[in-house]
């Protein structure tokens, strides 16, 4: 449905050219919920307001529908944006504020009266529908901001981290209902956010940015569970990183050895999520190691290992809190610890430059 | 307790009362009393009572016997003051609204420079400005001459002592007094707010209509009563690029104080000159808490 080619966008002239965007490529399908995620100036925002046509490209093409609208202008696109600041009108009602795409595009007022209660019930705000949108609170000015870019139908629906200035709780509400709606309208969305655990829950697929650059595209889970590269690994989660030397597919860090069928021969780095870190030397078929527990820290839920290795390696592991714990860690114990060959990855110590 | 202290109120308040007393409401009082007293022989007032000055705002008595008409001259000129100091508000705020979105997009540091070179001629002698207006329009002046040397006119065109002259006199005179008010207001409109009316399908003129011209209203009618009122009581401008052939309210009653001996006459016409002030005031008023009441429903 949109195909993005080669797609990239420099700033400035001469020494002062900033790449923000190096020829991007990737497709969207219809109905996706489609996630930009990457640090600030990972090109993301770019990536966005291209799509919304506020900036032409420096090069590529952006084909919507097998038509390339790169070069048309924000107001003939069949896309809307949510925006940060919300940008709602502050001298027109909410009402109006909902209004304004259908008045734009010249609708007849009996099409577009009974729209606005339409996507005000969608929103839950229809009994603010006469309200001044400066009187609103930030969670119920982000749902107007919503059915305001959502009246028009839109072929995608952008989102440039609209979640942001949103407190704790009302952030995780937003979420949920952010995923409702797209169900309910079958829209596709583009979401930007740098917040992974955004990310993780709401998306189809997320697109990890870094450096202008896509690192990699993937669902959630497979982002989790096959990192591309270690940027990735470290930006999404929390993991844990081992240097190994391997050779004919035995995989040796310290005085360990582990059998990994896909490592390459020579030195490599071995990454692991801290959840599958078995604390005991009885684990089957996994990288045994000895370590020294550095840190204890309580999370309710679970506990945070901090081990020490031989070689002076940082590795975390996370312990479940079960009612009945089996075992009790003191800092300094000697302890030993396994590693499951299924959880361990080899990762790519490099970045996507292509 | 209470009687004391409102009374303590009162005093605290007595220095601001004096000065408004002193020096407006005084003033404002002897010229309506004067409005009511018959013309001295020469200039001054006598101590009659008449409403003679009153009634010569609008009307004339004929010389030989007393017939009563309208009087054309006097009616033509407030008629004039008002449609001058309309047409300069429209045309600087033609002007003006561009430029003050000119100066308003610029990068931050050239700004300052943009509003300097606007507010110039502000800092120089009216008078001055005046003239050099009036150099260029003369039938020697720079236009006819250019004009001339092109070819184009045979005969130099009669620009001074007209109104057309004294439109383009204030028009330059008061353009800095409605840039700088839509200046201010731009310059604190969100252009993200542009971006996304751009984004839901609106086209130029539909975001210039429904989002920056409501948004930027208080910077406009702001400058339009700082450009109507002292247009509508211009003196020196109309003196000067109008002379006597296209006088205004100013100089109408600056005649009666002088050669037409007639003070209860410059008085009545300078109260009204005063109550269409009011009128203009009241009208923006209007429209301002208009705007604010709307805001709170």
């Amino acid at each position: 449905m949109l195909d993005i080619r080669g797609l990239s966008k420099r700033f400035g002239y001469g020494k002062g050219e900033v790449t923000a965007l190096h020829e991007v490529s990737f497709q969207i399908a219809e109905r996706e919920f489609f996630t930009l995620l990457g640090p600030s100036g990972c090109g993301k925002t770019t990536l966005l307001r291209l799509i919304a046509g506020f900036t032409g490209p420096s090069g590529g093409s952006i084909v919507l529908d097998g038509k390339d609208i790169a070069a048309m202008p924000p107001n003939r696109r069949p896309v809307n944006t949510v925006f940060q600041s919300y940008a709602l009108f502050p001298h027109m009602t909410v009402g109006q504020n909902v209004a304004f795409a259908l008045e734009a595009q010249g609708r007849p007022k009996s099409e577009i009266d009974p729209a606005i209660d339409e996507m005000l019930t969608l929103v839950q705000l229809l009994h603010l529908k006469h309200r001044k949108s400066s009187e609103l609170s930030g969670g119920q000015q982000q749902r107007v901001a919503l059915a305001r870019a959502l009246v028009a139908r839109p072929r995608i629906l952008l989102l440039d981290e609209p979640l942001s200035a949103l407190d704790m709780k009302l952030r995780k509400d937003m979420q949920i209902e952010l995923k409702r709606l797209q169900r309910e309208t079958g829209l596709t969305f583009i979401f930007v956010t740098h917040d992974q655990e955004e990310a993780l829950t709401m998306s189809d697929r997320i697109a990890v940015m870094s450096g202008g650059r896509v690192q990699q595209i993937a669902t959630p889970r497979e982002l989790y569970d096959r990192p591309a590269n270690r940027f990735v690994a470290g930006f999404i989660g929390e993991s844990n990183f081992l240097s190994a030397m391997a050779s004919g597919g035995v995989v040796e860090v310290g005085d360990g050895k582990v059998h990994l069928a896909d490592a390459p021969d020579g030195a490599l780095t071995l990454m692991i999520r801290p959840e599958h870190v078995v604390l005991s030397a009885k684990a089957p078929d996994a990288l045994q190691l000895e370590a020294t527990v550095n840190q204890l820290v309580f999370f309710g839920t679970d506990t945070h290992v901090h081990l020490l290795l031989n070689d002076g390696t940082k590795i975390v592991a996370r312990v479940q809190n079960a009612l009945h714990a089996g075992q009790s860690f003191h800092e300094g114990e000697r302890i030993f610890l396994s590693l499951p060959s299924n959880a361990l990855r080899v990762v790519n110590e490099a970045e996507a430059e292509a | 307790m209470n009687g004391s202290d409102t009374g303590r109120r009162w005093a605290l308040a007595l220095p601001a009362v004096a000065v408004i007393m002193l020096f407006s409401i005084l003033p404002l009082g002897v010229v309506l009393v004067y409005s009511f007293l018959t013309p001295g022989d020469f200039g001054n007032v006598k101590w009659i009572f008449s409403t003679e000055g009153w009634f010569s705002v609008l009307f004339e008595r004929s010389i030989f016997d007393d017939t009563i008409s309208i009087s054309g001259a006097n009616i033509t000129i407030l008629l004039r003051s008002v449609i001058l100091a309309i047409a300069t508000t429209l045309i600087t705020l033609i002007f003006g609204l561009p430029t003050a979105w000119f100066i308003a997009t610029r990068a931050p540091a050239q700004r300052n420079l943009w509003l300097f070179l606007i507010t110039i001629p502000f800092w120089t002698n009216l008078l001055v400005r005046t003239i050099a207006v009036q150099e260029m329009i003369r039938s020697e002046g720079v236009f006819n001459r250019i004009l001339l040397a092109l070819g184009i006119i045979d005969a130099p065109i009669q620009m001074m002592f007209t109104d057309f002259a004294v439109l383009l006199g204030m028009t330059y005179v008061y353009l800095p007094l409605m840039v700088l008010p839509v200046y201010a207001a731009i310059e604190k409109f969100d252009f993200r707010l542009a971006e996304a009316s751009y984004d839901l399908y609106a086209s130029r003129f539909f975001c210039l209509r429904r989002v920056i011209l409501p948004l930027i209203r208080p910077g406009i009618i702001a400058g339009s009563i700082l450009v109507f009122v002292p247009a509508l009581g211009a003196y020196i401008t109309p003196r000067i690029m109008g002379g006597g052939k296209s006088m205004m309210l100013g100089n109408l009653i600056d005649l009666q104080f002088g050669q037409g001996r007639n003070w209860p006459l410059g008085a009545a016409l300078s109260i009204t000159l005063t109550v269409l002030v009011l009128l203009a005031l009241i009208w923006y008023t209007r429209l301002t808490s208009g705007r604010k009441e709307r805001d709170h429903v």
